[in-house]
């Protein structure tokens, strides 16, 4: 049985002199991963160099057990969806996908039979015998989508492409995302909205800069970022009574009481007991508890943390 | 100690007149305009004919310079309706040469980059855009024509004396208009082009293309059919017989200007100013197709 | 508060096809959300309240100005940062904002003023004196937002302001966003599909549908009625617990991963929850008021049961 991950050993990718990603180590198992970091941090390098459209300078990347040196064994089962809204003149939606399907070596007969399932996958089917150049951006992106998952590939590598894409549009493509997920496929995605990210991935991977910053779960990644305690946000009535209670428990290490005096931001190293504890503190207390939250347990803080505002307008 | 806070604010100021938006596009044009030395070179370039006949002028008119340059009584150069109508003929084709490298640069890049829409948002009417860029073209082009072309007009006048003035009137207003025919011709159909193809070079060929290759057409669809009506897209010939009626000089085959020549033939002179009318409405036509804030897809 | 827009049985088409079909209504919050899937019409409509298309028939109304018969001074009101990539090329930032604020009426001295304030407030100040050809993705978009607001509009149109926005620079982009909602002065529409960007910034939302305006609604009062609904994230939390909320007369509904969703009827209090967990030391990790609001909504105006995750 070959090996299922995508495994990067020690890659580097150089353009000239401008980095792309250096020494990059990963092995991602199947499910559903995804890639965050500013933009330029090397996400496209990256997802580049798992299609095997460009080269490592250093190193080897190796996809199911194939090394990406062979292009027309891994094609076959590779699916990518760039961010880039590029297509070949003149096509139709169907013809778009059907003459990617027919480059792949399909009999005619098979390469209908997937195109079809691949518009009704996307819901596309009505839409299918326009020209692309006529398509809305979310139109667009679904037969993009669909040009990426007609061929069946076990790995489907997609940047951003939920964007453009209306809420239910998102939902659907959410949802087959999660059915290829737990199929045993492997789903690499790229996106900048990072609640998205959270709901959806198995696992994470931040890049800065062109390095690897963290991966895993996300929970993982967060319990293992030792050097801050975990932050959670507590919405009551009377803040100040609580914060005195968990003073005297020893648990906490920082607390600080919300701006508008309902709330009580608390900074402890054992979540757990704090937990627990809370349960306690409300009963005793008499405490009117509104909302509880921990407030950094998810891919934008641990976002925070590691890269933190770099990115963006500098 | 005082500290203040920037945060952002409404504006309740006074606004600038409304008529007067339109120059705001030639203004911040021209000061881009002033930084390319290419350009500058250009300008004085097609200057120089102007000023180098000044000159003539006003060595004909002055006897010691006469004397001077040992110079008999004969003419140094006749200044009548031709002489003007070929100064205009010279300027106006420098100016063909401005309008294929200034006008493209007005709206295509505005256009390939989608910025219509942040000008149009604004109380800025298509007409008004339309207007201010072809304004750009419009002031560099009267400053090569008519400008010059009455200032020597008046110099002439004012060393002639004798009522020089009064009979050769009509040549002044020949010039006026005849610049005006031309260079208004011209900014439309540079402003049309650059609108139609989005590629700066590509327009500025076109410009030339519509010059030179029409009339080759129309030499070949003369040729062919054995007519002259094949004269009508050959602008030159347009303009030629256009402005050798308002110059109201004998219209035969190669009269006309320097670049403009009248190509001979039986086409009625008020075919050359429809198909001149026909021509600027087509352009406008197309403008106000493609300057538009959103696009209709169908 | 005076309405902001007014649609008075406004019709658009192209050519034949009908794109707004009717739209009726009057919208009044300070930051109006514009929902719909693709095709609804969204952009048309903003299309069509900037005067980019003339209405077949009806017409609309901003700030009680007719768009048909008042449409400049409409647009003297207006700021616009379009979805698309828009700039003038070869210009510097601050000469492209200069240019745009005295083509809004600007007297070229406060233009230049305005210029460099807009720049700074929206975060470019470094960069103000580069080339728009230059500036990078998020730079681009936030030079858009510069240039809308500029000329101190009173109502600002936003089509996708977080597009291709790294986590940043998003975050920073609805902060600003949030900044001129709570100033009061000048309203917003932001058209968006993050249904998330519309919850956090908006207070009104709009939502069209075939043409057609499919919802129309107030999200504080909506956020105000959500009140027993109840999110919560347990961990060792098991069959018991839920019976246990159950037996307090709570609708609940238990997920693998800890995650419940309840209702809570009169009388029931959170507290009650709390000595439930007590008893049975289970933690109570999250615990929320319901926050999809705005998705439910979304979904219902679809008629579409929520197939989401």
């Amino acid at each position: 049985m070959s090996d299922p991950r995508i495994v990067f050993d020690n890659v580097s990718r150089f353009y000239g002199e401008v980095l792309g990603v250096n020494r990059v180590n990963l092995a991602i198992p199947p499910g559903i991963t995804s890639l965050v970091g500013p933009n330029g941090s090397g996400k496209t390098t990256l997802m580049n160099l798992m299609t095997g459209l460009i080269h490592p300078t250093r190193g080897s990347v190796t996809i199911l057990g194939i090394p990406t040196g062979r292009p027309e064994e891994l094609f076959r089962k590779m699916g990518y969806c760039t961010q880039f809204d590029a297509f070949p003149k003149g096509l139709t939606g169907y013809q778009f996908i059907y003459s990617f399907l027919l480059v792949h070596g399909m009999v005619e007969s098979e390469a209908v039979r997937l195109t079809e399932e691949a518009l009704e996958r996307v819901s596309m089917t009505a839409a299918a015998g326009r020209p692309v150049a006529a398509y809305s951006k979310g139109m667009r992106q679904r037969i993009k989508l669909a040009q990426a998952i007609a061929h069946r590939p076990t790995v489907l590598v997609l940047d951003e492409p939920l964007n453009g894409l209306d809420p239910m549009a998102r939902n659907e493509t959410i949802a087959l995302f999660k059915q290829w997920g737990g199929e045993g496929r492997h789903v690499i995605v790229s996106s900048h909205i990072l609640h998205e990210v959270d709901r959806i991935s198995d696992q994470v991977i931040l890049l800065s800069h062109g390095y690897v910053v963290a991966e895993g779960q996300i929970h993982d990644v967060r319990s293992e970022v030792k050097d801050q305690p975990m932050q959670i946000l507590v919405r009551c009535d009377k803040p100040g009574v609580l914060a005195a209670r968990l003073f005297e428990k020893d648990n906490v290490v920082e607390a600080k009481v919300n701006s508008d005096g309902r709330g009580l931001l608390v900074r402890t190293r054992d979540a757990d007991n704090l937990y627990l504890m809370l349960n306690r503190i409300v009963l005793d207390s008499g405490l009117d508890v509104d909302a509880v939250a921990p407030a950094d347990d998810d891919v934008n803080s641990v976002y925070q943390y590691l890269i933190g505002g770099e990115g963006g307008t500098t | 100690m005082a500290v203040f806070k920037h945060a952002y604010k409404g504006y309740e100021g006074a606004l600038t007149p409304a008529w007067s938006r339109f120059l705001i596009l030639p203004r911040y044009a021209f000061a881009e305009k002033r930084r390319s030395r290419f350009f500058s070179l250009f300008f004085l370039v097609s200057i120089l004919a102007p000023l180098i006949f000044a000159l003539l002028i006003y060595v004909q008119h002055s006897l010691s310079a006469m004397k001077l340059l040992q110079i008999g009584s004969s003419n140094l150069i006749t200044v009548n309706a031709a002489f003007f109508m070929n100064l205009l003929g010279w300027q106006s084709m420098m100016t063909l040469f401005l309008a294929a490298f200034v006008g493209p640069g007005q709206i295509s890049p505005d256009l390939a980059n989608n910025a219509l829409p942040l000008y149009l948002s604004r109380p800025f009417s298509r007409a008004e855009y339309v207007l201010g860029k072809m304004s750009v073209l419009l002031i560099l082009m009267s400053i090569m024509t008519w400008i010059p072309g009455l200032l020597l007009f008046i110099l002439q006048a004012s060393l002639e004396g004798n009522g020089w003035f009064g009979q050769n009137l009509r040549i002044a207003g020949a010039i006026f208009l005849g610049s005006w025919i031309w260079i208004l011709f011209l900014s439309l159909l540079s402003l049309a082009l650059s609108a139609w193809v989005k590629w700066k070079p590509m327009a500025g060929g076109l410009l030339f293309g519509s010059f030179f290759v029409a009339a080759g057409f129309g030499g070949a669809i003369n040729a062919i059919l054995r007519t002259s009506w094949g004269n009508l897209i050959n602008i030159s010939h347009l303009i030629g017989t256009v402005w050798t009626s308002l110059f109201e000089r004998p219209m035969h085959r190669g009269s006309g200007a320097f670049f403009f020549r009248v190509h001979g033939g039986d086409v009625p002179t008020w075919c050359c100013w429809m198909a001149l009318v026909l021509i600027c409405a087509g352009c406008l036509y197309l403008l106000s197709h493609k300057i538009r804030g959103a696009e209709v897809v169908r | 508060m005076q309405p902001v827009i007014e649609l008075d049985n406004l019709e658009v088409r192209f050519g034949e096809r009908p794109i707004l079909k009717k739209l009726n209504g009057a919208l009044t919050g300070r930051a109006i959300g514009l929902l719909g899937p693709n095709g609804a019409g969204k952009s048309t409509l903003i299309n069509t309240l900037l005067g980019f298309h003339q209405p077949f028939a009806g017409t609309a109304r901003i700030f009680g100005k007719d768009i048909r018969t008042d449409a400049k001074a409409v647009r003297a009101l207006l700021g616009y940062m379009p979805e698309n990539d828009s700039f003038i090329a070869g210009m510097t930032g601050v000469h492209f904002v200069r240019l745009m604020a005295e083509l809004s009426g600007l007297p070229p001295q406060q233009a230049m003023e305005r210029a460099h304030e807009a720049f700074f407030w929206v975060g470019l100040g470094e960069a103000r004196y580069r080339n728009l050809g230059t500036y990078s993705l998020g730079m681009k978009q936030m030079a858009k937002l510069a240039q809308a607001i500029a000329h101190g509009p009173k109502l600002l149109f936003l089509d996708e302001p977080t597009n291709g926005l790294d986590p940043p620079a998003r975050a920073r982009m609805i902060q600003l966003i949030q900044e001129i909602r709570d100033r009061g002065d000048l309203r917003l529409i932001l058209s968006s599909h993050l249904l998330r960007d519309v919850d956090e910034c908006c207070d009104e939302v709009l939502i069209l549908k075939d043409g057609r305006i499919a919802a129309s609604c107030n999200l504080e009062e909506e956020r105000r009625a959500n009140r027993k609904f109840l999110e919560l994230e347990t961990r060792g939390a098991n069959g018991t617990f839920t019976a246990g909320i159950e037996r307090l007369g709570c609708e609940a509904a238990s997920f693998p991963d800890g995650r419940m969703k309840l209702v809570m009827p009169d009388g029931v209090e959170i507290r009650q929850l709390y000595a439930l967990a007590a008893e049975q030391n289970v933690q109570i990790r999250r615990l929320n008021h319901k926050r999809d609001s705005l998705e439910d909504i979304f979904l219902k105006a679809m008629e579409v049961p929520n197939g989401g995750v």
